[in-house]
């Protein structure tokens, strides 16, 4: 089957049926349930809801403490050894990155984390076999990972570098381009896997 | 069989460079005054919601200056980045303007609802900043006049702001409002008029 023919099979399944509603409903809260009723609708909804669970089990105390810390400081080091492959000294205290030129603190919003769960409740939230949806996550936290780590690195170099140039960089280019990294990342595994027919 | 993106998405992608590119240009522009506007609805707010009504919020650059008529002068002020609040305007912008016909017929009208979702997050945004540094960083006058609720209450919202609604309300907008565009990319319908069987 081509590409195109593999496309709308599958746009067909996905949908089903029940994308059709009454015409007539102008009212803002009318339209509003209208869309919910549409796969699109019930994706979005699914959405929103993985998203606020997932957001509120991370602010969890004991998830931040014991996972979400850990987590950071494992990406500290991961740009820490990234960082040594260039001869740059640095050293890694807590989720401090320093080196003799140059010193980053990760937060919370800079671990790649926030960019991990819009593209992990996207692929929950999108109806594919759970096969595919486990491999999406597997590849997407390799893929995020990766970025976020240039980004780090980046980041560090803009600091030595342009260190009045990092406030940009930090906020309105990387946040701007992790943001677009998961969103593009998640419409690739839809494509690539959700939509793709078993073989 | 190799795996190739489908017409739209290719259409997309390739949109996409220019896209991000006009959306930086216009948050560049649009920037200075929409500090200065973030800064006074969130003052009005501010003030809307204690007694007596002192929360000043002043725009230093990309800064917003957070403080108190009522302290003396000098001390009690918080610099806060207004661009870690309204940044997502650019991966938004971004998206919606790499979509091919986004803003063909209905697609002004809905980009401007989109965009007063986004204004109002902002401002609510900002508005959180302002009430969390009243409840937790003034000392006693904050054990004072907050409560261990109210300073949860804000410090959850904090939270929910800073990160789960600017990182993600770009992809919700996009995906809400621009549903029969955005969509048919991931091959899910969000049409509410009757489809052809």
């Amino acid at each position: 089957m081509s590409q195109r023919g593999v496309t709308l099979a599958c746009r067909r399944s996905i949908c089903g049926v029940d994308g059709a509603v009454a015409d007539g409903n102008n009212r803002p809260v009318q339209k509003v349930k209208a869309f919910l009723a549409t796969p699109a609708g019930r994706f979005l909804l699914r959405y929103v809801i993985i998203l606020v669970v997932g957001f509120a089990v991370l602010a969890a105390e004991p998830v931040n403490e014991h996972v979400v810390k850990k987590y950071t400081t494992f990406v500290a080091h991961e740009a820490r050894i990234v960082l040594n492959a260039f001869g740059e000294g640095a050293t890694v205290v807590g989720q401090t990155l320093r080196s003799p030129r140059f010193a980053v603190v990760i937060y919370n919003g800079c671990n790649g984390l926030e960019a991990m769960l819009i593209f992990v409740c996207g692929v929950l939230a999108f109806p594919a076999p759970w096969r595919r949806k486990l491999l999406g996550i597997a590849l997407g936290f390799l893929a995020i990972q990766a970025v976020n780590i240039v980004r780090v690195v980046s980041l560090f170099y803009v600091g030595v570098l342009k260190p009045e140039w990092f406030s940009t960089a930090h906020v309105f280019v990387w946040q701007s381009a992790i943001i677009l990294f998961a969103v593009l990342l998640w419409v690739l595994w839809v494509q690539r896997y959700a939509m793709a027919r078993d073989a | 069989m190799r795996w190739r993106a489908t017409p739209d998405l290719r259409r997309f992608l390739r949109r996409l460079p220019l896209a991000l590119l006009a959306a930086v240009v216009l948050w560049a522009l649009a920037k200075p005054a929409y500090g200065h506007v973030l800064a006074a609805v969130s003052q009005a707010l501010a003030r809307a919601t204690e007694n007596p009504r002192a929360a000043v919020v002043k725009v230093d650059g990309n800064y917003a200056m957070i403080g108190r008529t009522d302290f003396r002068a000098g001390s009690g002020w918080l610099k806060t980045s207004l661009i870690q609040i309204h940044y997502n305007l650019i991966p938004f912008l971004a998206l919606v303007l790499a979509l091919p016909g986004s803003l063909a017929g209905q697609g002004w009208r809905r980009l401007v609802l989109a965009l007063a979702v986004m204004v109002l997050a902002h401002v609510l945004g900002l508005l959180w900043q302002i009430k969390c540094f009243f409840a937790f960083d003034m000392g006693p006058w904050s054990e004072a006049n907050y409560s261990a609720f109210a300073r949860n209450v804000y410090g959850s919202l904090r939270y929910f702001w800073d990160l789960p609604v600017t990182f993600t309300l770009p992809l919700l907008l996009w995906l809400g409002f621009f549903a029969d565009r955005a969509m048919p990319l991931v091959g899910l319908d969000g049409t509410t008029t009757p489809r052809r069987r």
